[in-house]
């Protein structure tokens, strides 16, 4: 699966995440100032859950009538003379777009950040039909000339890098002998990225938001990088995952109005474009030709079953920049280009239980993702929901685990065993009690007490006392 | 007014001295106490986990043990939340879900109970300590109570509040997630234990008793002079 | 031009299967929504209210504001361009230029000052990608501009291209004071309109928020990255 990043398992993920100190205070930092930013520009609105909710309704009945509003929207990009191509598969999207780079004879590509070419691994595959690709979004620039490192944010890709490290990649592989100041640092990729523009064959983009009623699409930056890539060069494709779509301008508008305000905080951001067909016939900027890649790889078979409401998602990230687990792991311990919430969602879904069976527990489901979710995702229960699908229809639990969940039910459906249990468990854990607590406990609490210490069973329950105190002992 | 108790297993098994708080706290305030002994545990631990199936019964358990309950009130404000989750569970189910929902509508957490339902906003406690609150995930995102508390501490004398930096932000307990995803929790634990230390109160004050077992744990572990405390507690002195 | 679709039935067979159904070729209307807050937003307000909406929000986008008349509109524009250092200039071929009496500050004045200006041709090909690239300032004309996020929208043509505002170092846009919505709303709503109205709707259509800018180096805010490192909006009090 190629949304899978890296081949460690799981818990060397998580350790390599936990030990890396500088990411842990990039993303830290980047949680707190996103939050807050998000958290103004929300709550400027002063009716934000009316703006979430109208999100959810536009998403949902879009999602009702997909195949209505594709072919909608396919009809209207063919009628300004766009080229429109159904990919079921990665595979088949790739091989469709290696074609165009052939016909095109195409030995340089631009492209503007998106997550669906990453999914699909398009990058290999055009390197596969001879063309040297690159990535034009500063922070997926900066990963690209370091060896393809991947993404570990779905916004800000580059997070887990700080400035000297990327001035000294530059350095190594750009020749680049500035300094570590940001504004250096940009604008020796402006420099670099605008002979790239001026000569590239083929631009490739992704799409926020397609328009059905006009055969239009969207995209949101704050570089400009994506103008450029539709611009300039002679033929542009843009690849769209399937859900990603509204009626008309209306709803787009309404979307971006949310992503733009829960992704960076932004009432717009710089750059919105919207694009329809290829320039027209005397104009003499923009691609004459252009192709809208439709690509489902997955997408159908979470269609009308009961984790649809993961394809509201518009990608904005503010589920990714309030979680208290990926504060502490990072990007990278997901081991998908999906991180967060919505990657531990999306990931099982897209990319199967084999890979990314752990996703759905690295959550304490504390509900701050589906807080945040501008159009209401019920991101903590769709994380219950794979728990429950993974114990109840796929039978992966660990054995020890089903039979001590199979115990637990039974003692807490039957209150005689439960109170006969528990009126034993003073005693049974005595011998690991030190006095009021518990340092070093058996089993799975060892798992606990190697951090904490658990508090020792009180010596009368509380359900005793109770009763005693009801009996006349009115003080215990 | 009569009150059915709902005291979590953590409470009957661990923490005594918080049901004990309660019932004081709530008598005095002049309610009628009544423990139901079939009461075991809401379910969550094995719910929580995907076996939702296996909990079942055991949700069918608590539901007719406090279905004739005037009130249902619990110290514990996620577990007071899973019997408001129950109607969503048996969605569907002809007999259970409106025996659910029943139940949903009188079930409150403790501190949503004196403010909502009792009117009280001071219970007339004292404190004489420098206090931190931690604010549960489950009770304030999912139950819906935030206030109340605050509301409760603001009018205890004596005491000195101070707010916990990165208050909304989960302590790491998540229930098996503590034990399954242990390396992460420790690392969630740890960065609450810093805020707690940062705001130099001697106290933790929370409303869920298994935050505070996660967080106090750790700090017992490390030796920090913080003190763990539930509201129950605190409003419950003189 | 003529486009083309390929494997369109399997595909959205597909989804109908998924979904539960049969294909839905027809019959589906946007719905009456329940919501609509974006109608509220700035609800009711003057057109000198949302001028100083601009304002307040020009600041925060890194973006200089220039409120002026026609009068005094050639001098406006001939300091900013000054202050911006000056030549090569690129604009659009608009007429609307030389109606606000902006041709001898253009065709005249800049040619005294040796500040050289080249007009979009559309004739002369990827000449004019060329001259954008060497231009220090790109001027444009905004057709709806949004106080809310201090925006302004462009709808390019064969006479108006789009490199215009996105290759030269600086860009300037002028605003006339009638083009101010409220929000994005608005202008969602106008296009939609003119779509209806059987006007084609441009191959691009641009919604420009101030210059470039990027916080992907340790979210460092840079202004420039790609397109334009400064930026001026020039409103027209009398249009």
């Amino acid at each position: 699966m190629s949304m899978k990043i890296g081949e460690d398992k799981f818990k060397e993920r998580v350790g390599k995440g936990i030990d890396n100190t500088f990411m842990r205070g990039a993303v830290a930092g980047a949680q707190e100032r996103m939050g807050t930013r998000r958290e103004n520009a929300t709550e400027e609105l002063g009716n934000w859950e009316e703006w979430r909710s109208h999100g959810e309704e536009i998403r949902k009945h879009v999602l009702e009538n997909l195949d209505f509003y594709l072919e909608q929207l396919s009809e209207n990009v063919a009628a300004r003379g766009g080229h429109v191509f159904f990919a079921q598969t990665a595979a088949e999207a790739n091989e469709y777009i290696q074609g165009v780079a052939k016909s095109k004879n195409a030995k340089k590509v631009v492209k503007a950040k998106s997550m669906v070419t990453e999914e699909i691994s398009l990058n290999s595959a055009l390197q596969q039909a001879g063309c040297e690709v690159i990535e034009t979004d500063l922070g997926e620039y900066i990963l690209q000339v370091d060896d393809h490192d991947p993404p570990s944010h779905i916004v800000v890709p580059a997070l887990h890098k700080n400035k000297e490290q990327i001035r000294d990649v530059f350095a190594e592989k750009l020749g680049y002998q500035k300094t570590s100041k940001p504004e250096e640092l940009a604008l020796h990729a402006r420099q670099k990225l605008r002979e790239e523009f001026m000569s590239a064959d083929i631009g490739i983009t992704g799409c926020n938001f397609a328009v059905a009623e006009t055969g239009s699409f969207s995209l949101v930056t704050n570089e400009g990088n994506a103008d450029l890539v539709t611009s300039l060069p002679k033929t542009q494709i843009t690849v769209m995952g399937m859900e990603r779509l509204v009626p008309t301008f209306e709803e787009m508008e309404v979307l971006v109005s949310l992503l733009t305000r829960s992704s960076v905080g932004q009432k717009l951001t710089s750059y919105i474009t919207v694009l329809t067909g290829p320039r027209e016939e005397l104009e003499t900027d923009g691609p004459e030709e252009f192709h809208l890649v439709i690509v489902d790889n997955g997408r159908s078979s979470i269609l009308g079953g009961e984790f649809q409401s993961v394809l509201n998602c518009i990608r904005c990230a503010a589920c990714i920049n309030v979680c208290p687990v990926y504060r502490q792991v990072g990007g990278h311990s997901y081991g998908s280009i999906y991180s967060g919430p919505i990657g531990a969602v999306l990931s099982p879904l897209l990319g199967g239980y084999d890979e990314f069976k752990e996703l759905p527990y690295a959550t304490t489901l504390c509900g701050a993702c589906t807080e945040v979710c501008p159009v209401k995702i019920p991101l903590h229960e769709l994380l219950h929901k794979h728990r429950q699908v993974i114990v109840e229809k796929e039978g992966r639990a660990p054995f020890a685990e089903k039979m001590a969940m199979k115990a637990f039910g039974m003692g807490a459906s039957s209150p005689a065993l439960y109170k006969l249990g528990t009126k034993f468990v003073p005693s049974v854990m005595s011998p690991f009690t030190d006095g009021d607590k518990i340092s070093k406990g058996p089993g799975p609490l060892k798992l606990w007490t190697d951090s904490r210490d658990f508090p020792a069973p009180n010596k009368e329950r509380f359900r005793d006392w109770f009763k005693n105190r009801d009996k006349g002992g009115k003080e215990s | 007014m009569k009150v059915t108790l709902f005291a979590t297993c953590i409470v009957d098994l661990f923490q005594g001295n918080v049901g004990k708080a309660t019932v004081e706290l709530l008598e005095r305030l002049g309610c009628e106490i009544e423990f139901p002994e079939s009461q075991v545990c809401c379910g969550q631990p094995s719910y929580n986990s995907g076996y939702v199936n296996e909990t079942k019964d055991a949700m069918k358990k608590m539901i007719d043990t406090f279905i004739d309950a005037e009130y249902v009130v619990s110290p514990s404000g996620s577990c007071a939340y899973m019997f408001h989750e129950y109607q969503h569970i048996f969605k569907g189910d002809p007999v259970w879900e409106p025996k659910a929902k029943k139940l949903a509508e009188k079930t409150y957490e403790l501190t949503q109970f004196i403010v909502d339902v009792l009117k009280v906003e001071d219970v007339g406690a004292r404190f004489d300590a420098t206090v931190t609150y931690h604010t549960s995930c489950h009770m304030t995102r999912l139950l819906g109570v935030k206030e109340a508390p605050m509301t409760l501490l603001k009018n205890v004398k004596g005491l000195k509040f101070t707010e916990l930096p990165g208050k909304e932000q989960c302590c790491g307990f998540g229930g098996t997630f503590a034990v399954k995803m242990a390396q992460i929790s420790e690392q969630m634990v740890d960065e609450k234990v810093l805020h707690v230390e940062e705001t130099g109160a001697e106290y933790l004050i929370g409303a869920d008793a298994a935050c505070l077992m996660n967080i106090g744990g750790r700090i017992e572990r490390q030796g920090k002079p913080i003190k763990v405390m539930h509201i129950a507690e605190v409003l419950n002195s003189r | 031009m003529t486009g083309s679709i390929q494997n369109r039935d399997a595909f959205l067979t597909q989804i109908a299967k998924s979904l539960g159904r049969e294909r839905r070729s027809k019959g589906v209307a946007v719905p009456a929504w329940k919501h609509r807050p974006q109608d509220e937003v700035l609800k009711g307000a003057t057109q000198d209210e949302l001028v100083e909406v601009l304002k307040t929000q020009c600041m925060k986008i890194h973006t200089s504001l220039v409120v002026t008349n026609l009068q005094d509109l050639p001098a406006k524009l001939g300091e900013t361009v000054s202050n911006y250092g000056g030549g090569p200039v690129i604009s659009w071929k608009d007429e609307r230029f030389s109606q606000w009496g902006l041709d001898p500050l253009m065709k005249k004045g800049w040619k005294e000052k040796d500040i050289e200006l080249y007009e979009w041709d559309e004739s002369k090909g990827s000449e004019n990608i060329r001259q954008a690239e060497k231009s220090n300032v790109g001027i444009t004309i905004s057709e709806i501009t949004l106080a809310e996020s201090g925006t302004v929208v462009l709808y390019t043509d064969k006479d108006k291209g789009r490199t215009v505002s996105f290759l030269p170092a600086t860009y300037i846009c002028l605003v006339p004071k009638s083009s101010i919505v409220p929000r994005m709303t608005q202008a969602a709503q106008k296009m939609r309109e003119m779509h209806h109205q059987g006007k084609q709707v441009s191959s691009c259509v641009n919604f420009i928020t101030g210059p470039s800018n990027s916080a992907d180096i340790e979210l460092n805010l840079v202004v420039g990255v790609h397109g334009p490192i400064k930026a001026t909006y020039i409103v027209i009090e009398d249009l």
